[in-house]
């Protein structure tokens, strides 16, 4: 058995060729700037439609956070020529589904229907954008709605502020200090006037990005486009100037409280330059060196070896103006968070100090061709890598050419990447723990 | 010249021109679509296993999904003793060490899972014959050893414990230890207890009689080739030692005799888990199957179904309430229609759903509504097809669920030809008002009060009590931990004697203390003084300047906010004057508003409650007298607030304890003022309040 396993590695190794199809796709602007991207695949009687606007969390004013979730809502609420409550009722009637989210960055819109429904879902996301109805009864309902999504998603639920308890730390004055989906006081205050010059700075089609992938004709879904989309106005161009952080150079050591959780975590985290950086790749793959599957660093000697954590993970949480690197750990039984902690550091210190195996490079790159594969595999998915390319990426090629940024990087540049932002003296420690409640 | 006017023409024909389009009407579809439905090959090997191959050469990738469909299986006091068995499993075979087990898959860059009845793997193409080699050994020689076990138990245990706070996971397992009782495969759940029941040899003994080859069925999907698929399979898979699992029976669930909450009290929900749920018997091939899933979609199968258009769009109660019918071919299934909502509104939202359920019993649904739940699942049904996981998902239930050959290919005849009647006797047969079990899990000091009041069609709904086990337990009682004969005022007294008696506090004339905390990263700095005589004064700088200052001399004061000098009216300086008394304790001795509302645990240390009229709450530990917290409600923008202050790391000063750390919270900001200098009767003269 054994030598049969090292001819396996053997073959592999020489073994790197470009497998996955290209996705071909066309892309263009509208007069009114609307940038519009289509995708042919006729393999299913499918169409995918999605606007990507480029507003998310963090563009707010302070005291107004959670603006941007609010406003997903509030676009569900109908518009001059859709009833209130009658969205759903249209897409699901016409056999489709549609959902939308927001992240600290970007909104994003999408529906699905049986291809032969793909003027019904221009004409949607065109009204949506033109003249969406925003009003104070919508709001009401909607803030409402709001805080109980909240309270299902983050404040009931175990382990549901672990993100937020990096973010508050991580971030003393860019608006990724907040939480995406805001305060209640600020989603009580917000007014409707507020909401309307909101909807008037991003919600313009300068801001915004059509992709339409699926089963369909090119030359008919142009004209429709431009029937549906062209009379919407331009809107004047935004400028983003949140302030920046100051480097953290001193160990930020904290407590977070949990009620709804008995068994503790650790969370170690550093900030990290926004995902178009170069290093952001890197920490992608540094992660995954670290935690991914059952061989990889971390979870072998913890999980595996020691015995000390029930999970551990690692992972680089991208955003466009700073990212967020975290690691974090459940104990088992008695092991105290300073111990996890201690093993993580040890890990993390070999990255900075050694460069990886050869045979440990190969592996992450297996990985990451088999993640890039899998990353195109649905019509939807391909859709929202489009959007998200462009939008936040600037560059919406990358759908196929991501991969070759991954292959360029370099056992050595992994450990300069790590030896540049996973210092201990960089980095927040959070004692994510349990907080005793009431007893009655 | 022609030429060119033809040029002229062509590029005229391709620059697509904005046509005039009525926005006011809906786009009306065009011709529906034609759906290619493919069929997977199988076939089967002689030891009994079902192999199913989906060919698809989009992507070069392949997944292998093993399923063994065996029937239910009671695990009693040893529960847990499958996931034990799924968690020892894929840890490398006898004749592949652990650890070199891993290292190979992960360095395929793929993927594989064990679980007690299946495994899952999925690589890139190339890799797949030597991934299908590595699941079949995995699979049919897995190395159960003591030292896995032990570490398995371990993490299981941990994993239970991470549950017990987490209202989700305690509502799923109550809902279904009521439902079916805790003896019923479906109704037992894993605890401690039955964990430490478990040896190392009832996990190989499960391993032994259930993972067998039956009923098991191999689906491959992907990029590969049939004859591939089959040499390979006979290959790997021959080996597998034919073997049929034992079979036992277990009781039939049935319905609560009348419809009734069955609450479990959890004092961490700040949301109620309701679940209106009764059993159902269905099959897939029941006659009535498409119209049961017919009378679900309209009534909470979707965001624009009944139950979500009221509880969430038209009320605001919830994120989304929707409900689901099941299907089960061994035994009985259930309907549940749910939400999370938020405390106050749990008794109302209990009313809204049986409402709901009610309507949809006794009023003709409309066609519209029909309609629409039918093209809704005539949608998702043509969106699934995309997936080659679904293709293999139908000849999956054909086979095992005894279906016509042709089920799904004829889904969408079938789905047109149900009719309103049809769906309406569905919903008559399946969703039931009179017999319902409401399950709710949630915060009983807050909710159960109104809970116990609400009633359907005039009359209440009884209330029975469980704990998080699914034990019936007594109602709970919230005044029940404070101890015969203690009030308000002997809670206040020991205070007041801890902290240094009421002579040496009525003593004191004056104070003066200097406080720093940090708000956003910038560093803030209070002063503060009182004396007896109704004099207070608040000075607080940020990086020196200050932003806000308070005076208050008797019966006038004023503040100073952002430069801005505003008198007190006569209201705020009674309010001011109120927070101002140096140790306001020694005026609730003798105030009419203090009572004594029960206890709670205030940052793990046992408190007492005791309410100050209606906007103040003080908590004062049970065991140092000690106060350690107050919540402050009061009215912002016409919103209800609440401002909570922590008291800690209590110092002596001239004979007085006084706490040298307090922690603001509103809303989620915290901010902690430590003290740095605390004077008694020094440093404050006349003049500092003018």
């Amino acid at each position: 058995m054994k030598s049969k396993l090292l001819m396996v590695f053997a073959l592999l190794c020489s073994f790197i060729t470009i497998i996955a199809q290209e996705v071909a796709y066309e892309e263009y602007d509208l007069d009114n700037g609307l940038h519009v991207i289509l995708h042919q695949d006729n393999t299913a009687p499918l169409v995918t439609t999605a606007v990507m606007y480029h507003v998310g969390g963090k563009d707010r004013t302070e005291g107004r956070t959670g603006m941007a979730h609010f406003f997903e809502h509030l676009l569900f609420e109908g518009t001059e020529n859709i009833e209130k409550g009658k969205w759903s009722e249209i897409v699901s009637s016409n056999g489709g589904t549609n959902n939308a989210n927001t992240s600290q960055d970007r909104t994003y819109y999408y529906e699905v229907f049986p291809s032969n429904n793909l003027k019904l879902a221009l004409w949607m996301e065109s009204e949506r954008m033109l003249h969406p109805i925003i009003n104070q009864d919508g709001i009401n309902t909607q803030n409402e709605v709001i805080k109980e999504e909240k309270r299902s998603r983050y404040d009931n639920a175990a382990y549901g502020k672990l993100l937020f308890s990096v973010s508050e730390n991580l971030f003393k004055k860019h608006p990724y200090k907040d939480p995406n989906i805001g305060y209640m006081k600020d989603l009580d205050a917000a007014t409707l006037e507020e909401f309307i010059a909101y909807k008037n700075k991003y919600y313009i089609p300068n801001n915004a990005v059509l992709v339409v992938a699926g089963d369909i004709d090119i030359a008919q879904t142009k004209q429709w486009i431009l029937d549906y989309f062209s009379a919407i106005q331009k809107g004047d161009d935004i400028v983003r100037n949140y302030p920046q952080e100051e480097a953290i150079t001193s160990e930020i050591k904290t407590k977070f409280y949990d009620p709804n959780i008995q068994i503790p975590a650790t969370i170690i985290a550093y900030r990290t330059p926004g995902f178009k950086n170069r290093d952001a790749y890197v920490l992608d793959m540094l992660s995954s060196y670290l935690s991914d599957g059952p061989s990889s660093k971390l979870y072998k000697k913890m999980v595996d070896d020691q015995k000390e954590a029930l999970q551990v993970g690692a992972s680089n949480v991208g955003q466009e103006d700073y990212g967020m690197y975290l690691v974090f750990a459940l104990p088992v039984g008695e092991t105290t968070l300073e111990t996890l902690n201690i093993s993580i550091e040890e890990e993390i210190a070999k990255a900075r100090t050694a460069i990886m195996s050869e045979n440990d490079y190969q592996k992450l790159q297996n990985k990451f061709e088999n993640r890039f594969v899998n990353a195109n595999s649905s019509v939807v998915g391909i859709t929202g890598s489009l959007a998200t390319n462009y939008t936040l990426y600037g560059d919406t090629s990358l759908i196929n050419k991501e991969i070759e940024i991954y292959r360029s990087i370099t056992r050595e540049e992994i450990m300069e990447v790590a030896k540049k932002y996973l210092n201990p003296n960089q980095r927040v420690v959070i004692d994510y723990i349990p907080e005793e409640t009431p007893t009655n | 010249m022609k030429k060119l006017y033809l040029v002229f023409i062509a590029l005229l024909s391709v620059l697509a021109v904005q046509a005039q389009v009525d926005r006011s009407k809906m786009p009306e579809p065009g011709p529906a679509p034609k759906i290619n439905f493919k069929e997977p090959q199988s076939f089967k090997l002689k030891n009994g296993v079902n192999v199913l191959v989906v060919e698809n050469h989009k992507l070069p990738r392949v997944s292998i999904q093993l399923t063994i469909d065996n029937p239910p299986i009671l695990e009693g006091n040893k529960a847990g003793v499958s996931s034990m068995a799924g968690s020892l499993m894929g840890n490398g075979s006898k004749n592949i060490p652990k650890d070199a087990f891993n290292e190979e898959i992960d360095f395929l860059g793929a993927r594989m899972s064990f679980g007690s009845q299946g495994a899952y793997a999925s690589s890139l193409s190339k890799y797949f014959p030597r991934m299908m080699e590595l699941m079949a050994d995995a699979a049919i020689n897995p190395n159960f050893t003591q030292e896995q076990f032990n570490q398995e138990k371990e993490k299981i245990v941990t994993a239970l414990k991470t549950q017990e706070k987490d209202v989700a996971a305690i509502a799923s397992r109550v809902q279904l230890a009521l439902s079916y009782g805790k003896h019923h495969p479906y109704g037992e759940f894993t605890t401690e207890a039955t964990v430490s029941n478990i040896t190392l040899a009832d996990t190989e003994r499960f391993y032994r009689n259930y993972f067998v080859p039956a009923n098991a069925y191999l689906i491959v999907i992907g990029d590969v080739e049939f004859k591939d698929v089959q040499k390979m399979c006979e290959e790997y898979f021959t080996p597998w030692t034919k073997a049929a699992p034992p079979s036992f029976s277990f009781s039939k669930p049935s319905d609560v005799q009348y419809t009734q909450i069955n609450f479990v009290d959890m004092p961490n929900a700040v949301q109620s888990e309701i679940s209106v749920q009764n059993m159902v018997n269905l099959k897939r091939k029941d006659e009535d199957y498409i119209a049961a899933l017919l009378a679900n979609q309209v009534l909470g199968g979707a965001s624009e179904s009944r139950l979500n258009l009221n509880l969430r769009e038209d009320k605001g109660y919830t994120y989304g309430s929707y409900s689901s019918i099941g299907s089960d071919k061994y035994a009985s299934s259930t309907f549940s229609a749910t939400a999370k909502v938020r405390n106050i509104v749990t008794d109302s939202s209990v009313v809204e759903i049986l409402k709901e359920i009610e309507l949809i019993n006794t009023e003709p649904i409309s066609e519209k509504e029909l309609s629409r739940a039918k093209a809704k699942y005539a949608g998702s049904f043509i969106m699934n097809l995309e997936n080659p996981q679904t293709i293999a998902g139908y000849a999956l239930n054909i086979e095992t669920e005894d279906l016509p050959k042709d089920f799904y290919k004829t889904f969408l005849e079938k789905l047109e030809k149900v009719s309103k009647t049809d769906v309406e006797n569905a919903a008559k047969k399946y969703f039931s008002v009179t017999n319902a079990r409401v399950v709710v899990i949630g915060k009983g000091s807050e909710i159960l009060d109104n809970l116990e009041k609400a009633n359907i069609n005039g009359s209440k709904i009884p209330v029975l009590f469980f704990d998080k086990t699914a034990e019936k337990a007594e109602k709970p009682d919230y005044s029940a931990v404070i101890p015969e004969g203690l009030t308000a005022t002997s809670v206040i007294e020991k205070y007041i004697e801890t902290i240094g008696g009421k002579t040496a506090l009525e003593k004191l004339e004056s104070y003066y203390m200097v406080a720093t905390a940090e708000m956003q990263g910038r560093k803030m700095e209070m002063k503060m003084k009182k004396t007896s005589k109704g004099q207070f004064m608040q000075d607080i700088k940020m990086e020196g300047n200050s932003v806000s200052k308070q005076v208050l001399d008797g019966d006038k004061g004023y503040i100073i906010a952002q430069g801005q000098r505003k008198d007190f009216s006569a209201e705020e300086v009674l309010k001011v004057k109120e927070e101002s008394a140096p140790f306001p304790e020694l005026k609730y001795l003798t105030a009419g508003y203090v009572t004594l509302a029960g206890t709670q645990a205030v940052g793990g240390k046992k408190a007492y409650v005791v309410k100050i009229g209606d906007k103040k709450t003080a908590y004062y530990d049970m065991e140092t007298g000690l106060k350690l917290q107050e919540v402050h409600t009061m009215k912002i923008q016409g919103q209800q607030v609440q401002q909570t202050f922590l008291f800690d790391d209590y110092k002596e000063v001239s004979g007085i304890l006084f706490p040298f750390k307090l922690t603001q919270h509103m809303g989620p900001q915290n901010i902690d003022f430590i003290f740095s200098e605390i004077k008694v009767n020094d440093g404050v003269s006349n003049s500092d309040f003018e």
